[in-house]
Order: structure tokens, then C-alpha cells, then sequence
């Protein structure tokens, strides 16, 4: 049976402490915190720690903001790395897992105009594998994971699928890159989801949920059955991490996703 | 690239629901199991193994089925879906279902032998794909109701059983109409692949008539994946191909019935498939129930079907069931597990359920006194073969069936001691295709679907001596299987 985790902002209650009493009495496990720039997620040490100190399971934070480590953009680029570093100190400080981001999100979609990137895919590759390697080697420094999430094609024109993300990841050679795999993008790129699942099962590190509508668990189409399963074959063993929209009561929501997924996965 | 957050407000708690407990191997197994089946997945069904099977067999997809509905009820679902979409104008599902995108020379008889398309059109093969035109045992109803009873919700929003019934009924009909040759009321089969148990000793003697197409006239390739050992040899093969292509020549037809020349050199009532038609017809009234349709007609079927199965294939002095040799107007001595499957039919004499639970346990069976896995042909036969294809081997599918025969029969300890055979030889084999019946040693291809799929439907009942927590252990609510 699988861990779950929920992100912080879906759940009720103004400190963390709050969350995590809602979080565990739902049947979760953990909660995915939420790293925004600015170093606003180093700057919150001081209440994390102390969530920490009162029990609070919080293994992954999920980057919060609108400059990644593929921006075509240098400075924004070289800031968003920073900021990712930051982010795996701070979660290598909890005793946490990792930190997950993507290449790049809507900064450019080669199926919305213009169509053509302004830079081409070998310096696409370049600048990603620069970023994955600096970013590594540092969460390899602090006893983390950097979790490489592929987007949708409206969402990044980088990293769309499993197998993209894996063999940046084998250029790279540091076992402190993995994938982040998401449930509703791997829906719109996947061929199989569940095939892909296994086709890259060395490379999988964490793990986040939504149905094929963006919203919680069970609120859409997957056929949660066969990702469940193809993840457990693949011998996964972190968390289930919800990042998602809410349809209908918000709370009957969240509420609901524990024993949606605990059922689905067999 | 997430929303915003919602307004959240306490609501009652609610206690996750639990997946059943498995002990560490038998998790491991079930991954492994899984695994199988997600990597023989195709899109639309599941190849029984890429090397050997490259496409879609017809009982093959049923038994996946079985197993598959544990691991995504919705592919359980469009597995059947998918075959019964093959199914030709006069009911009949063909054995296989060719997948356009696989090299011809992959499997032999290929698309070009049986030309369904074109031989076929008279008996209603659908155009716009290629299949065999030779028939495998009725698993599918049965199948089909297992499948929607593991998430009925689901299959009701799919309209599943309302979509599938209507073809497993016209399944039923071609079997028992088109197909009873000797006009006994049991259906009739017209090639040695068709029970599915395609080199069992028990076509030795039906087979001598035939004359082997020579042996330039087709390449086998089974031989490219297969051990020459343990499978059939070329002089049968070459009648196996002659029936074939004599059967194609007369457009697939199965000419009127009781059986006459000219008509097919080959023609058996075999008591496995019969045992498997009238299981499927009782699932069928159990599919007609919940789509608010009258059972009788199926319960009406399957009680004539129990009584020609009974008249025409029960041997007391054997102690079993036995095949009917339609050309020769006898029954044929050969002593085969498919004579002990009628076990599965649930009002048979008691008489006959004891007998039978005697023979299975006897000196030709042995099963849980000389090995723990049903042989799939007689172990004191003169045939018998530990490593040859249906000559002596043990199959997956066959031992899932007994179990589920010895289970209904109230035969626990017995069942559960197979349960645990059939586990532990799927996991020390790789999924074996089939296994040596006394040592359990993996024979055929490896990661076979359907020992993967059975183990799985295996392990997600409950254990030896669990049976009072059987709905609280199966998934998606399935409390019966």
C-alpha cells in the first residue's frame, strides 16, 4: 500500500501543525510543502522546524514559482537554479526526500504559436543538462534528490514524457536526479502510462496525483487501477503526492483521496 | 502549476479503506505478476508473450481477463471487448486475432494461410481484420461475468455486460447450433487446436486418418521460440496444417448437422470444452439477471448441455469423462485432465462428482498423492510425455480451473494445496507457459500471460483458511470468483 502526501495549500487550517492534524486524521501520511522564490522557502526554516519538531512528515517540497532551470533567459535561469538549491538545503535540513520542478513551465508550447522555440533543442539539452548536473551534484551534497517533472506539451516544449526525462537523467549520471512523475500530464503524453511507468521504473523518485481533469483523484478518467499497479510493479516506494484542483466540497475532496487511492491500488 | 488554494472547512473523518495483506513473497509475486501483464499489454489486449503469441488468442484473452481485472478492471474489460470485436456474422470467436502490425513470418498459420477475410466472408469474418477461422474453448461468459463482478460500477457505466451479452449469446448459439456435428447436443470440435490442449494424446488416433500436408508447404514458427522437444512434431504439424486448409477451402463452414460426408476429417466431442460452454452458460444467466433479461433460456441450455455431456462422454469404467470420436462413432480411450473438468459444472450427479474427485486423486492424475499439480494427460498413459506440449505437462489455466472445481465441490484442503502449487510453480518458473508435473520445472515461454493473470486472480483471494474474510480481501468489492 502506498504512502500518500498532500500538498500544504488543499489543506484546511492556518499553520502547519493545523494541516497535519486534517492531513493525518484523512489518512495521509505527509505533506508536500510548497518552495516559493525569492528564498521565501528558506526564510520559512524557522516554521518548518518547528512543524518538524512536532511530528509534521514533510519529505518533499514542490517548486512555487514562474522561472525554472530550462529558462531561455540567463539570469532568470541562474535564479531559478539558485533557488532550487536552496530549496534541497532546506528539505535536506528537515530529513525530507527531495525537491521536484520541471524544465520549464509556460515559457513556450510548440503547439501554440509561435510554434518555433527561440532556442534550439541541442541548446535546449545543453542548458538542461548544465542545470540537472549543478543542481545533482548539490542535492547529492546534502543527501536529496532533485525530482525532474515532465509537463504536458501546453506546459513545456522541453521534457514531456518519462523516457525524455530518463535519458537527460543517464547523460547526467547522479543518482540524486530522478523523476517526478505526474498522473495527469503522463495522461496527455503517455502512449501506455502504466507501460512508461515500468519502462522507466530505475529512474522514478517520487510520485504526484491528479485525475485526467487536473482534479483530485477520482474526479476524472485514469485508470488508476493500472497506474497504481504498474507503479507498485515497478517497486516504487515513496509517496503519493496530491497536487491537484478540487471539485466539489473541497474538504469532502481531500477527505476523499486516501481511501480513493488506498481502493484503487489493490 | 497548481490552482489556488480552496477555502477548506473540517467535515467528518473517514477511515481509508485497506488492501489486503499478502506475506513478502506472495507480494513480490504479485508485482511480478503484474509486470507481465503491463509488458504483454498492447493497447487493446494482451499478446500471451511477445516471442511466441504475437497476437490475440481467443481463451487466452479470457483467462487474462481473469487475472487482468485485479490489476485495471477497465483493460479486463476492453480485453474481452477487443476479442468479442472479431467475432464473425455466424458467432463464431475465432482463435486468433491477428495483429496487423506484426511481421507475417512471426507465427505460423499467419494471416495469409487462413485468409478469414476473403474464405471466411460466407460465414459472416469481418472485413477490415485478419483472424484464424477455427474456434477455442467458451471461457468468455464466465469471464465476462468474473470481470464485471470486480467493479460492477465501472461496467455498468461502460455498459459493459449490456454490450457483451448479445455477442457471448450469439458465441453460444454458433457452438451449439453450427457445431453439434454428432447432433448429440454438445458441441463439436474440428481441429486439435480448437480444445486448446492442441497436441494432447487424445487426437493420436482421430489424427492418423488425416493426411499431413507435405512438409514443404509450410514453414513452422514455433520452432524459432520453442524447444523441438516439447513441441509438436512436424508429421503433425503437417495434419494439423492439412485440417486447416481443408477447413478454409469449404469457406468455414460447418456443413448440417448430425455430421456427413463430405465433411471434416476430424471431428471430437471433447468434455473440457463442453464443461467450459456450460459454466459459461450459467455465468450467461447471471449476465442476463443483472441486465434485467430472463435467465431461463441459458439455465434451460445449460441443464440439456450437463445432460448430453453426461449421456455421451461419461465413462464409469474410467472413471471419468472422455472424448467422442465423431468419424469413428466411439469414444476414445485416452484419458485427459479435460475429462476431469466437467467438475466445474455445477449440478452434475453426485455420484459422478465423487467418481471424479476419486480419479483426480488415483493413480493417472496422482493430484496431492504423486505430484502437486494436475498433469494435463494421464501419468501412467502410454503417451505420457513430462515435457512435451499437453502431453503430460502441467498448465496454468487447467489447475486455475480445478481449483475453482475442487473449491465449489468443498474440497478446501485440496484446493488450498493447489492454490499453493500453482503460486509457488509461477514463481519459481518466471511464469512458465506450462511446468513439468513432478518437479514443477519451467517448460515453454516465459512471463505467459495467463500464468501470470491466474496467479494474480490467485493471490488476490483469500489464503488457506481466510475464506471467512473473503469480501473484506478481494478487491472492488468482488466477493465471489
Amino acid at each position: 500500500m502506498f504512502k500518500t502526501a498532500c500538498q500544504e495549500q488543499l489543506l484546511p487550517g492556518d499553520t502547519l501543525q493545523r494541516k497535519w492534524e486534517f492531513a493525518r486524521e484523512a489518512g495521509y501520511d505527509a505533506i508536500e510543502l510548497r518552495g516559493k522564490g525569492d528564498f521565501h522557502f528558506r526564510d520559512r526554516l524557522p516554521e518548518l522546524r518547528r512543524a518538524a519538531a512536532d511530528g509534521v512528515v514533510m519529505p518533499t517540497v514542490c517548486v512555487d514559482m514562474l522561472h525554472f532551470l530550462g529558462d531561455f533567459d540567463d539570469d532568470r535561469r541562474r535564479d531559478a537554479v539558485a533557488q532550487m538549491k536552496s530549496q534541497l538545503s532546506v528539505i535536506a535540513e528537515l530529513g525530507g526526500a527531495g525537491a521536484q520542478t520541471p524544465a520549464s513551465y509556460g515559457m513556450f508550447s510548440r503547439r501554440l504559436p509561435p510554434f518555433e522555440p527561440p532556442r534550439d533543442e541541442r541548446a535546449d539539452r545543453d542548458v538542461l543538462l548544465a542545470g540537472l548536473t549543478e543542481l545533482g551534484e548539490h542535492a547529492r551534497a546534502e543527501g536529496v534528490t532533485l525530482f525532474l517533472e515532465p509537463l504536458n506539451r501546453y506546459e513545456d516544449h522541453m521534457v514531456n514524457r518519462l523516457e525524455q526525462a530518463a535519458d537527460l537523467i543517464r547523460e547526467v549520471g547522479l543518482d540524486s536526479v530522478r523523476i517526478g512523475i505526474d498522473s495527469y500530464h503522463m495522461n496527455i503524453e503517455e502512449a501506455d502510462p502504466a507501460g512508461a511507468i515500468l519502462a522507466a521504473a530505475p529512474f522514478i523518485g517520487h510520485a504526484q496525483v491528479s485525475d485526467s481533469n487536473r482534479c483530485q483523484p477520482g474526479a476524472g478518467h485514469l485508470d488508476w487501477a493500472a497506474w497504481l499497479g504498474a507503479l507498485d510493479a515497478a517497486g516504487y516506494q515513496g509517496h503519493l503526492a496530491v497536487e491537484c484542483r478540487l471539485t466539489g466540497d473541497p474538504v469532502r475532496a481531500v477527505r476523499s483521496i486516501p481511501p480513493f487511492l488506498a481502493r484503487a491500488a489493490g | 502549476m497548481t490552482p489556488p488554494p480552496p477555502t477548506a472547512t473540517p467535515a467528518p473523518l473517514r477511515t481509508p479503506a485497506s488492501a489486503p495483506a499478502l506475506p513478502a513473497d506472495r507480494h513480490t509475486l504479485r508485482r511480478a505478476a503484474r509486470r507481465v501483464l503491463l509488458r504483454n499489454w498492447t493497447g487493446a489486449a494482451t499478446v500471451p508473450s511477445h516471442g511466441l503469441y504475437p497476437h490475440q488468442w481467443s481463451w487466452d484473452s479470457a483467462f487474462i481477463a481473469i487475472g487482468l481485472r485485479h490489476l485495471s478492471p477497465l483493460r479486463a474489460q476492453r480485453e474481452l471487448e477487443t476479442l468479442l470485436g472479431a467475432q464473425w456474422g455466424d458467432g463464431r470467436v475465432p482463435h486468433i486475432v491477428f495483429n496487423p502490425a506484426v511481421p507475417l513470418d512471426a507465427y505460423f498459420p499467419s494471416p495469409d494461410f487462413w485468409r478469414s477475410s476473403t474464405a471466411g466472408a460466407a460465414a459472416g469474418a469481418p472485413r477490415g481484420l485478419e483472424t484464424s477461422g477455427i474456434v477455442q474453448p467458451p471461457v468468455h461468459a464466465l469471464a465476462a461475468w468474473l470481470v464485471h463482478r470486480a467493479d460492477p460500477a465501472l461496467s455498468g457505466g461502460r455498459g459493459f455486460l449490456a454490450r457483451v451479452y448479445p455477442r457471448l449469446v450469439a458465441w453460444h448459439r454458433y457452438l451449439t447450433e453450427q457445431r453439434d456435428l454428432g447432433g448429440g447436443g454438445l458441441a463439436a470440435i474440428v481441429h486439435p487446436w480448437e480444445p486448446g490442449m492442441d497436441n494432447s494424446p487424445c487426437w493420436d488416433r482421430p489424427l492418423a486418418r488425416v493426411e499431413p500436408a507435405p512438409p514443404g508447404a509450410f514453414r513452422r514458427a514455433d520452432l524459432d521460440h520453442g524447444a523441438a522437444a516439447d513441441r509438436p512434431t512436424d508429421l503433425d504439424y503437417g495434419r494439423y496444417v492439412r485440417l486447416a486448409t481443408d477447413y478454409r477451402d469449404r469457406g468455414y463452414r460447418d456443413g448440417t448437422t448430425p455430421l456427413r460426408t463430405p465433411g471434416p476429417a476430424f471431428a471430437v466431442e471433447d468434455p473440457g470444452v463442453n464443461a467450459l460452454l456450460i459454466a459459461s452458460e450459467h455465468a450467461l444467466a447471471e449476465i442476463a439477471t443483472a441486465l434485467g433479461t430472463d435467465p431461463a433460456p441459458h439455465r434451460h441450455r445449460a441443464r440439456a448441455l450437463t445432460s448430453a455431456l453426461l449421456e455421451r462422454l461419461w465413462d464409469q469404467d474410467a472413471g471419468q469423462f472422455l472424448c467422442r470420436d465423431l468419424i469413428a462413432g466411439e469414444p476414445l480411450p485416452e484419458r485427459s485432465a479435460a475429462g476431469l473438468l466437467p467438475l466445474l459444472v455445477p449440478d452434475l450427479p453426485r455420484a459422478v462428482v465423487r467418481t471424479l474427485l476419486d480419479t483426480v486423486r488415483g493413480t493417472h492424475f496422482g493430484l496431492g498423492t504423486t505430484v502437486r499439480l494436475l498433469p494435463s494427460y494421464d501419468l501412467r498413459g502410454p503417451a505420457f510425455d513430462r515435457h512435451r506440449y499437453w502431453r503430460g505437462p502441467a498448465w496454468s489455466n487447467v489447475n486455475w480451473l480445478m481449483e475453482r472445481a475442487l473449491r465449489r465441490h468443498g474440497e478446501r484442503a485440496a484446493a488450498d494445496a493447489l492454490r499453493t502449487a500453482i503460486l509457488d510453480a509461477a514463481a519459481a518458473s518466471g511464469f512458465a507457459e506450462y511446468v513439468d508435473p513432478y518437479t514443477a520445472e519451467g517448460r515453454g515461454t516465459r512471463d505467459f500471460s495467463w500464468t501470470a493473470a491466474l496467479a494474480l486472480d490467485l493471490l488476490a483471494a483469500p489464503g488457506p483458511g481466510d475464506d471467512d474474510h473473503r469480501a473484506g480481501t478481494v478487491r472492488h468489492g468482488e466477493g465471489e470468483r
